[in-house]
């Protein structure tokens, strides 16, 4: 039988190849998000002018895509490969490509196209240009230029690129639904995550309480603004964060209307764009210093 | 005779505005060459996803040459008694260094004076360009631009190389940190090395070589070509539009073309709904009634095998979503969705869907006087044509372009009335201000209201459209109830229908905001009729909300221009307005105080064609209306030959001009022709 090249040894090679651009290693954040851009080593550190690039593997959690496993790309919960260069690099898009070839994908026997995409998160008062990336087209990357992040237009522009783990792997490994990718040579995803995705999408559908929800909102938006006003930027963005996973938990289970969804993401926004305000300033008082 | 090249290297430019872009800066280098007066014999625009650029054949070297000339002293002063050149004329050809060949007399207004006139070599084709590039580059316009690197220039996206070759030498320019030289990319699918461009003329082979077909004009050629080829080996009917090879045409560079079928099962799903994922997931082709579809990609050929396994594969993931949504909302059946359209809120404050269509029901039995029309079946369209939007399927982003049709679909599982659920599908109609009419009379009445409805809550709440600002597409819902109004054949008014709709909110509506709104979209839709503005503001300024008949009188007033007397007939009333002006309070006539037989002659034929125009106006026969406006104008004439309006006498004077004033209403009962605008 023909070896496949394995989930983990995909993580693997992405993380050397990235290494080798003179990336950081980092790991994923502790709380739950909706995307690697929430983690403070995107969100935070893309603000100001200092160079920065890093690379993490982040499990990205929408409680509103979960299918209950029955659908072979759609789930509450998968991994991205997050890339954050900044300054970018003149000849990123070549770097990009670059690293699927190292993960196995033969540029001239597949289609890559870039296709536009005008990135923007409305909790994150951040925005970029760009394109999802379609391997035969399957969108497997988010590659964006930011251009605003947290409500402040950036002073150096950092380019980020989001690989959706599986659905590569997918492809590497020639197999139609996520629940088939071979995580090593013994254990398949559905091995590993099957159980857990059918459980969490009851739990996000039906079994979650719209009201302690909505007390856990409430509660961590008071903290924040709390931590925010002591000067405590890192803790409270943290709870930044958990707002905007209970929001989506809230909207995953139907329990909020249009006006109060937009209500809800506007007090989301408050909060980061306080957090990436607050943090702007803490470095420009350090480079003071310094 | 040498060539030149411009090319600008971007990373994956947006295609809606591609070929906009790549036909700009062609024009602006064509302007370029024309202001500088460099020759050149043609000129071809080129463009795909990562270059923008243009080739242009037979450049001169040089400007052509200019011709100085410059003023000096007056032909008297220049020339001694002898004819020889004086002193004066001798040191302006010194200072500006004119040979005596050089010199002629030229006569002006103030006499005639010496030129010295001389031919100079035109600057390098290479230093104007060299000069001028970066400012062409710079000129263009984008509605949306980023910046990505230390230059702080924007762009729709990264530059990230620039060929600019004339003949051998390139034209070394800076612009957004890229120095222009003469280094190409290939498509990366088939390499990353750079190649390198001796001439221009290598451009178009070297880069076919790389995978690119650089011309637009040749690559729509071929993906034309491709389908047809594929759509007859599969057998079938390739469904597509203009606008879907344009987009196929902006996103590849070396255009392939697959055929390819999908799981039979999912030919369960009605056509648009197939249709509309495979538009949706990169511009499949779907063969009509099948489970065939078409892959345009952009990549070797040796590629086609995963490529097509590879959009099969997303495809169908998405068709397994859209099948079991569709499942769950024939079990669940459109009933159920109605009765969920009341927690979901319509605009801010203004209720609910399901309020809004009690509105519909409400309004559209305004229509029952048209002749034939099943009010029933548009009373219970009314009730259910929201209620898709709480189907699984229209809530998702990719298929709300689906309401009303799925609806329709919806409508049938659960046995409506055929017509019903046809009304249903229909009533988003026009979607876009060229799209077509619904086909029933009752489908057109119910998008009517629904779109009225739209405008007027839009207004309500304070959504109205500014600049090109128009989040609640405003002004092309506008559009569309003009559009209908015109369509239904019902006499309503559409002010009456405003002040409907007013009771239904019941709470205060900006009534004549929104009318002045639809007279301004009932000005835009005469005049894509054909209409002159002139002819418009003449008959809108008697307009009662009738659309069908504003129409009808633009029609009339078009046609009578050919009549011989049309000019007479404008002058008429343009008589009348000039003494009126800005009178606006009248006497009554009183018959005993004409003196001038011209005042009774004007006054008993105004009664006379008062009298024969009513039943004309029954009927709309706006033609002979004219006739008879114009049979007017004799008496008209005498009146004013003859008779002295303003006299001393205060009695006579208004007297006079209430006899005026009846003529032009007269008139006015059709349209206000002195703001006809009279030509020569």
């Amino acid at each position: 039988m023909k070896k496949v090249k394995t989930f983990e040894k995909a993580i693997i090679d992405l993380k050397t190849f990235w290494q080798n651009q003179g990336c950081l290693i980092f790991e994923p954040y502790n709380s739950e998000v909706g995307a690697g851009t929430f983690n403070p080593a995107t969100f935070l550190r893309i603000l100001g002018s200092k160079r920065w690039n890093v690379c993490y593997v982040e499990i990205s959690k929408r409680p509103r895509d979960g299918r209950y496993a029955e659908n072979p790309l759609r789930f509450q919960q998968y991994y991205q490969f997050q890339v954050i260069m900044k300054p970018s690099p003149a000849d990123i898009q070549k770097i990009y490509l670059r690293s699927l070839e190292a993960l196995g994908i033969k540029l001239d026997e597949h289609e890559i196209k870039f296709v536009e995409d005008d990135w923007e998160s409305p909790t994150l008062g951040a925005w970029g240009l760009g394109w999802e990336v379609w391997l035969d087209g399957l969108e497997i990357t988010q590659f964006t230029y930011f251009q605003q992040a947290g409500g402040i237009d950036l002073e150096v522009i950092p380019v980020e690129i989001t690989y959706g783990l599986e659905r590569i792997v997918m492809v590497l490994q020639n197999v139609d639904s996520v629940l088939d990718i071979k995580w090593n040579n013994e254990m398949t995803w559905a091995d590993v995550y099957k159980e857990n995705e059918i459980q969490f999408s009851r739990y996000n559908f039906e079994y979650a309480t719209p009201a302690f929800l909505n007390r856990l909102f409430n509660g961590y938006e008071k903290e924040a603004q709390r931590l925010f006003k002591a000067g405590l930027v890192f803790p409270g963005y943290d709870c930044a964060i958990k707002c905007s996973h209970i929001f989506n938990m809230l909207e995953a289970r139907g329990s909020i209307s249009i006006s109060e969804r937009a209500n809800l993401i506007a007090r989301v926004r408050a909060l980061t764009n306080q957090a990436a305000q607050l943090y702007v300033k803490s470095i420009s008082t350090e480079e003071k210093k310094g | 005779m040498i060539d030149f090249l411009l090319e600008i290297g971007v990373e994956d430019f947006p295609p809606g505005i591609l070929g906009r872009t790549g036909h700009f800066l062609s024009s602006q280098l064509e302007n370029l060459f024309k202001t500088k007066k460099i020759f050149y014999r043609s000129i071809r625009t080129i463009y795909t996803p990562r270059r923008i650029g243009t080739i242009i054949l037979g450049v001169a070297r040089r400007q052509k040459p200019q011709v100085l000339e410059i003023q000096g002293p007056p032909k008297k002063m220049a020339y001694d008694e002898n004819g020889e050149p004086s002193l004066t004329l001798k040191s302006f050809m010194k200072s500006r260094n004119f040979k005596a060949n050089e010199i002629v007399v030229k006569r002006l207004k103030k006499g005639e004076y010496i030129f010295g006139q001389k031919e100079q070599p035109g600057e390098l084709t290479e230093d104007i360009l060299y000069q001028e590039l970066p400012k062409i580059v710079k000129g263009l316009e984008f509605p949306r631009t980023m910046v990505w690197n230390e230059s702080r220039v924007r762009f729709p996206r990264p530059i990230r190389w620039i060929v600019a070759l004339l003949d051998r030498r390139p034209i070394r320019f800076e612009y957004a940190g890229v120095k222009a030289d003469r280094y190409t990319m290939p498509n990366f699918h088939f390499s990353f090395k750079p190649i390198r461009l001796e001439k221009p003329r290598e451009y178009i082979n070297f880069l076919r070589h790389g995978g690119v077909v650089v011309d637009p004009n040749e690559r729509r050629k071929l993906i034309l070509s491709r389908i047809k080829q594929t759509a007859a080996k599969l057998g079938g009917t390739p469904v597509f539009g203009d606008e879907m090879i344009d987009e196929l045409n902006a996103t590849t560079e070396y255009p392939e073309v697959v055929g390819d079928e999908f799981d039979p099962d999912y030919l369960e799903l009605p056509g648009e709904v197939l249709n509309t994922v495979l538009k949706a997931h990169g511009n499949l082709i779907w063969i009509k009634d099948s489970n065939k579809f078409i892959c345009v990609f952009s990549a070797k050929k040796k590629a086609i095998q995963n490529v097509q396994q590879g959009y099969k594969r997303v495809m169908q993931a998405r068709l397994f979503d859209a099948l079991f949504y569709y499942k769950k909302d024939i079990k669940q059946g459109l009933n159920k969705m109605q009765e969920q359209t009341k927690g979901m809120m319509w605009l801010k404050d203004l209720g609910s869907i399901y309020e809004k269509t009690r509105r519909l029901v409400k309004l559209a039995a305004q229509f029952d006087s048209i002749p034939n029309l099943n009010i029933d079946a548009l009373t219970r369209a009314a009730e259910l044509c929201k209620a898709d939007l709480c189907s699984m399927i229209v809530r998702e982003k990719e298929f709300t372009s689906l309401q009303g049709i799925m609806g329709g679909y919806y409508a049938k599982f659960q046995g409506e009335d055929d017509l019903v659920a046809r009304i249903i599908q229909e009533h988003y109609r026009p979607i876009t201000i060229g799209d077509g009419l619904p086909e029933t009379d009752e489908a057109k009445v119910l998008s009517l209201c629904d779109k009225l409805d739209n405008v007027t809550g839009a207004f309500i709440s304070g959504n109205l459209p500014t600049g090109s600002y128009d989040p609640l597409a405003v002004r092309r819902n506008g559009y569309g109830v003009i559009n209908l109004l015109d369509h239904i054949d019902s006499g309503l008014s559409l002010f009456k229908l405003i002040e409907r709709l007013e009771k239904l909110y019941n709470r205060p509506v900006p009534v004549s905001t929104i009318k002045d709104f639809f007279r301004e979209r009932l000005t835009r839709y005469l005049q894509n009729r054909g209409f002159r503005y002139d002819e418009i503001n003449a008959v809108l300024e008697t307009w009662s909300g009738d659309v069908a008949d504003v129409h009808k009188r633009c029609e009339a007033l078009k046609g009578f221009r050919n009549h011989r007397d049309f000019t007479q007939l404008i002058i008429g009333q343009k008589r009348l307005r000039n003494i009126l002006k800005d009178i606006t309070a009248f006497k009554e006539i009183d018959k005993t105080l004409f003196k001038e037989s011209a005042e009774k002659l004007l006054y008993e034929k105004g009664q006379e064609i008062s009298a024969a125009l009513e039943p004309l106006y029954q009927t709309g026969n706006y033609t002979e209306i004219l006739k008879l406006l114009l049979s007017l104008r004799p008496q008209i004439d005498k009146f004013f030959d003859d008779v002295l309006v303003m006299c001393e006498e205060e009695d006579l004077k208004n007297n006079r001009l209430a006899l005026i004033n009846f003529i032009n209403k007269i008139f006015l009962q059709f349209a206000d022709l002195s703001k006809i605008v009279i030509e020569g």
